[in-house]
């Protein structure tokens, strides 16, 4: 995004609506955005209602490498291999029809940058690595997947590393019986990145309705919270595998 | 992705707060689910919702109305509904009419788990899958203070900034706005609809009171 300072008359009503404060001020009255903090969003320009039209979306925005900054952080962006609007997959929400997660499995999304912070893709790069010396691959629909340079490695092309996103989700399915060892590579991971990220873990539910994956949260001692999101199973064709 | 999951908050303070999600899954049932959707629409509508939005057109504290949202389906190839609810009965009752209507959409809520799955049971559901929230790793240290997070972590998108929340207490604590007019605008930037505005409120007051939300960016932008 940037601004046509031209037209500018420094009120300073986009400034709140940024969620990633690249909307700066060079007093008295000079308003620019930070192009290297920017993410694309869109958000100023939808809900600020610049007065004189000053804030405007370039072309370039959709065109690398600014990219993918626009589709890792416009909620109104769809990436065009995967036909899926945000940053990842339908994950559990459709669990149900696509069996992503099957039984005997585990999903696991690293949600990078979320919540506040945002993410570089440097550190979304080092996520990746060190998952593929675990020999995990990334869910092939997600849109991260088209932006590899080696899957083998986990390494992101190189016109990509520069870039700056509001979340990017790192997500793979593996067997359940990985589970302890690949949050324990998480939590090291987690002292090694410089932002933040929220963790997902989809499970099947057993038949008696239990969550088989509790166990291993309990014995690790890692906290769950008492919200989370529930398939409730009533898409067809329904998988039960 | 998992934008309804990682709400924060109290148990108390999530107890009447439920995001609905109905998503055809691309490429394997989503063709011929616009109709489909377009009456989901009109089962929600009926029942009230807090707040639904679209990534077509926006949501309904920022101009669109229901029936624009139901009417712009149409556009995107992979046709979504999100919407949230205050209220435990109108949740009940979308589901109840949802699975009757038997229409092959795959359904999420997200909610406290116990309660989530004690309306399974009652409505006879068999829950398939759960998305468990682990929590936020790394660089904690850095996020805003419980108060804006519990607002901010409403759009899981990200799109609500921090900064908004502080210029909207501020506009409140200044009496240039009723706290639910600073809810409704905190609203606005979650495209999807799932910022649930009467937990806004309840959030910005229980905090407002205790003398929290101070700005820490000093509230920039014009009223």
């Amino acid at each position: 995004m940037l601004i046509r300072e031209e037209l500018c008359t420094g009120c300073r009503r986009c400034i709140p609506y940024c969620p990633v404060g690249a909307i700066l001020v060079e007093e008295p009255r000079r308003v620019y955005i930070d192009q290297d903090l920017c993410a694309e969003c869109g958000t100023c320009l939808r809900m600020a209602g610049c007065p004189t039209d000053a804030l405007f979306e370039p072309s370039e925005v959709y065109e690398k490498p600014r990219s993918v900054r626009k589709f890792f952080s416009d909620a109104m962006a769809t990436h065009k291999e995967t036909l899926l609007p945000g940053r990842g997959t339908e994950e559990v929400k459709t669990n149900d029809v696509t069996a992503r997660v099957k039984r005997g499995q585990i999903g696991i999304a690293i949600e990078m940058g979320r919540p506040v912070l945002g993410a570089k893709m440097t550190d979304v790069e080092k996520v990746i690595m060190r998952l593929a010396e675990l020999g995990i691959r990334l869910e092939g629909n997600n849109p991260l997947s088209h932006l590899l340079a080696d899957p083998e490695k986990g390494t992101l092309q190189d016109w990509v590393k520069n870039e700056r996103v509001i979340s990017a989700i790192v997500e793979f399915a593996a067997p359940a019986e990985r589970l302890e060892e690949l949050l324990g590579a998480i939590r090291e991971l987690a002292a090694e990145v410089d932002t933040v990220f929220s963790l997902d873990l989809i499970t099947r539910f057993d038949d008696d309705g239990s969550i088989p994956v509790l166990p291993v949260l309990d014995r690790m001692g890692i906290h769950y919270r008492p919200n989370s999101k529930i398939n409730l199973g009533l898409g067809r064709p329904l998988r039960e595998e | 992705m998992t934008h309804s999951l990682h709400r924060r908050g109290s148990v108390e303070s999530l107890r009447n707060d439920y995001v609905l999600l109905f998503t055809p899954a691309a490429r394997i049932n989503h063709e011929g689910s616009h109709e489909k959707l377009r009456e989901i629409v009109e089962i929600i509508a009926e029942a009230g919702p807090t707040n639904i939005g679209s990534y077509e057109i926006r949501n309904i504290y920022d101009g669109a109305t229901i029936e624009d949202i139901r009417d712009n389906l149409y556009k995107a190839a992979v046709p979504r509904v999100r919407c949230c609810f205050s209220d435990r009965d109108k949740v009940m009752q979308v589901l109840r009419k949802v699975k009757e209507n038997d229409y092959g959409i795959s359904v999420t809520v997200s909610g406290l788990t116990d309660e989530v799955l004690k309306m399974a049971d009652e409505l006879g559901m068999r829950p398939h899958s759960i998305n468990l929230s682990l929590g936020v790793w790394g660089r904690t240290e850095r996020l805003p203070d419980k108060a804006v997070m519990e607002i901010v972590s409403m759009c899981g998108h990200g799109m609500l900034a921090k900064s908004l929340v502080e210029k909207q207490a501020d506009l409140v604590r200044r009496g240039r706005k009723t706290v639910r007019e600073a809810a409704e605008e905190l609203a606005r930037p979650c495209t999807c609809g799932i910022v649930n505005v009467d937990r806004a409120v309840e959030i910005l007051e229980r905090y407002l009171a205790q003398g929290d939300l101070e700005s820490s960016c000093g509230a920039p932008g014009e009223d």
